[in-house]
């Protein structure tokens, strides 16, 4: 029955001018995907202190889109494991100029709820601010981005709906008797060389194979196929306050570990400068432990040069329950952080005092554009 | 090899010190598969440069420190210290660990030194106050249970503690039975101002058996108090039957603990409990009689 009705929805989707479809049709085939949604007329109302089941997330992102249809866009990412669209939001300023990616993911982890919380408000401050604030609207002039709010959709419904701390997807193994795949330790980047588990019954199970899921499939050939315009991809988890740069499977460096750690400890200070909260960071093995398959360390491996781990409030607390009403405080203080690696990004590339610095052509080119623009 | 062993400070909230190589990984390899000492200096005599050591020869001085393990080492300490005060109203939690040294010997027994700062686990409102502990950490070989020795500042006023936590004893008396609660917090992280003595008192029995279940690989904490199967309150004491979900950090595994607890305030804390999931059976559970082993000196210092 579920993958005929998420066959339909994303038919839905897909009808000619359909990204203005019946949103009442969508409602209704919404409501029974998933019975927890609660119809919200419009965004003015749309609580970001709150979290939301998924179903309410597929509507925030038609009213995002219907909203600001002159920089947002939806597009259709993959399926999940139990056939329910994935989509991400493209966020971008029309121009003639050419642009490089920023990519931010949410919620490849179930139950860490803070982190789609933390997509949708990013969302929601860039497209109420890119107008009147000219850091943001600076941003967008050269860059676009990507946000997928919910990467492990069938995960954290099921986190609604059965067992509130599942982590994993939830694919099914050894005839139906084993569910989910650390979808974290399923890219292809030393797969399940260390950290992750073969067993199906763990919470680290690293799938059958890399790459073995379709949600997994479905970010990595996305990225790959735009990856010479990926600048930063950034993977929003919890908890644990840290900013983690690769690499979680070895204990080498990558090769612009210095920058990242000053872009990274800037990030961590721009962080504590709203709220107090302190935030370690550095890489993932000295900070954590050892782990495989990471999508962070894959981007960094297929050349992305910015590609952070966030892991949110709290300290082990409230640790993955994290209350509601810390939900504004945390996007707050997480907007400044990445706000702040935007900046250092955006200055590397586009920036006339760094020409040293600039090493594709179409960031020159961009500059040249520009210099022309002031006859 | 090895540069000569001196006092690494440990990362603060700023981050970790670039010219510290944290390589828990590599440590542990080298610890696995080395008889030989992986320090600078020959022979089983061990660093002499760090007196402040374990006496005996056979101990060598970790200079490559882990990270996790300091941290794993305060939060150990910390889960043994609350459990020790037996106060739910005093409870501490990590704030930030702030100077650490480990040793390793040929067993594979690991000492470790620290100092950190905590917090009031259930601060009010703008409450600031950090405490200071400096603790002892011995880890068996991958054994749980690790010995410990922690001294922590004054964090409230002896009297004032004992009176949160009787008036806290008097709320809990006077509690409807809690026993259809489902979860505290519930999935979206609330919990009733009336359960809050609950959750407490909940996690004054789990940091027992969190301090028993740490070692130098694994450590927990409490992430959900999934169901309250007793509550009795007509006796003095208050008679606490619960499980609890654990959250192991390095495997990600969620535990489930069935703990259950006896309380009164001027009374040693009374325990028992027994975890779910394929641990060796002397992990599994254990019983605590507040009042069998005694506080090791220098215990608490309120």
């Amino acid at each position: 029955m579920k993958p005929l009705l998420g066959t339909l929805y994303l038919l839905g989707m897909l009808v000619p001018g359909g990204l203005g479809y019946d949103r009442s049709q969508a409602q209704r085939r919404q409501e029974v995907v998933d019975k927890t949604a609660t119809p919200w007329s419009s965004l003015e109302t749309y609580p970001y202190n709150r979290y939301h089941p998924m179903g309410e997330i597929y509507q925030w992102m038609s009213l995002i889109r219907e909203k600001y249809p002159e920089v947002v866009t939806q597009h259709f990412l993959g399926m999940t494991y139990e056939t329910r669209p994935m989509y991400y939001l493209k966020i971008s300023q029309p121009s003639n100029s050419p642009k490089k990616i920023i990519w931010m993911d949410c919620g490849i982890h179930a139950r860490e709820w803070i982190a789609p919380a933390f997509c949708q408000w990013f969302v929601r401050e860039i497209l109420q601010n890119y107008q009147d604030n000219s850091r943001i609207r600076r941003l967008l002039k050269n860059l676009d981005f990507y946000v997928l709010p919910v990467l492990n959709i069938d995960g954290y419904i099921y986190t609604w709906t059965t067992d509130r701390l599942w982590r994993k997807s939830r694919s099914s193994h050894n005839n139906g008797t084993c569910f989910g795949t650390d979808l974290n330790q399923n890219f292809n980047v030393s797969w399940c060389s260390i950290g992750a588990s073969k067993n199906c019954s763990d919470s680290t199970f690293c799938g059958t194979e890399p790459v073995s899921e379709p949600e997994t499939k479905a970010v990595s050939s996305f990225i790959e196929s735009k990856k010479e315009d990926v600048l930063c991809f950034l993977t929003i988890h919890s908890y644990g306050q840290l900013i983690l740069m690769p690499y979680g499977y070895t204990k080498n460096k990558p090769s612009n570990y210095k920058e990242l750690i000053q872009v990274g400890q800037k990030a961590a200070n721009a962080l504590k400068a709203k709220h107090g909260t302190n935030y370690r960071v550095g890489s993932s093995i000295d900070i954590l432990y050892a782990t495989s398959g990471s999508s962070r360390d894959w981007a960094r491996d297929i050349g992305i040069p910015f590609s952070y781990t966030f892991e949110l409030r709290d300290n082990g607390t409230y640790g993955f329950v994290l209350p509601e009403a810390q939900i504004q405080a945390t996007c707050e203080e997480t907007m400044a952080a990445v706000l702040s690696i935007l900046d250092d990004v955006y200055e590397k590339y586009w920036y006339s005092n760094s020409a040293g610095k600039v090493t594709s052509t179409t960031a020159v080119l961009s500059l040249l554009m520009s210099f022309r623009s002031l006859f | 090899m090895q540069p000569l062993p001196q006092a690494l400070p440990a990362p603060g909230p700023g981050g970790p010190r670039p010219a510290a190589p944290l390589l828990a990984l590599l440590l542990l390899l080298a610890l696995r598969g080395s008889a030989a000492a992986p320090a600078g200096s020959e022979g089983p005599q061990g660093s002499a440069a760090a007196p402040e050591g374990p006496q005996d020869s056979a101990w060598q001085r970790d200079s490559e420190l882990p990270h996790g393990l300091l941290q794993r080492a305060a939060r150990a300490a910390l889960h043994f210290f609350n459990f020790r005060a037996g106060s739910p109203s005093a409870l501490r939690g990590l704030a930030a660990v702030q100077q650490g040294r480990a040793w390793i010997n040929s067993k594979k027994e690991c000492q470790v030194d620290l100092e950190f700062t905590t917090e009031h686990y259930n601060p009010e409102e703008g409450e600031e106050r950090l405490g200071k502990c400096s603790a002892q950490v011995f880890f068996k070989n991958e054994k749980p249970r690790p010995t410990i020795n922690v001294t922590c500042t004054r964090f409230m006023e002896k009297s004032k503690r004992q009176q949160e936590d009787y008036l806290l004893y008097k709320h809990m008396k006077q509690l409807k039975d809690p026993l259809d609660v489902i979860s505290i917090p519930d999935s979206h992280g609330h919990i009733d101002p009336s359960l809050r003595p609950i959750w407490d008192l909940a996690f004054l029995g789990s940091s027992y058996v969190m301090w028993e279940k740490t070692t130098q690989f694994l450590h927990y904490y409490m992430a959900q108090l999934s169901s309250v199967k007793q509550w009795k309150t007509d006796e003095d004491a208050i008679d606490f039957d619960y499980t609890v979900l654990l959250h192991e950090f390095s495997t990600q595994e969620i535990i489930p603990c069935r703990i259950h607890l006896v309380w009164h305030p001027s009374k040693p804390l009374k325990v028992k409990y027994h975890c779910q999931g394929p641990q060796a059976p002397e992990e599994a559970s254990g019983i605590e009689e507040g009042s069998a082993a005694a506080p090791t000196t220098g215990l608490t210092n309120y």
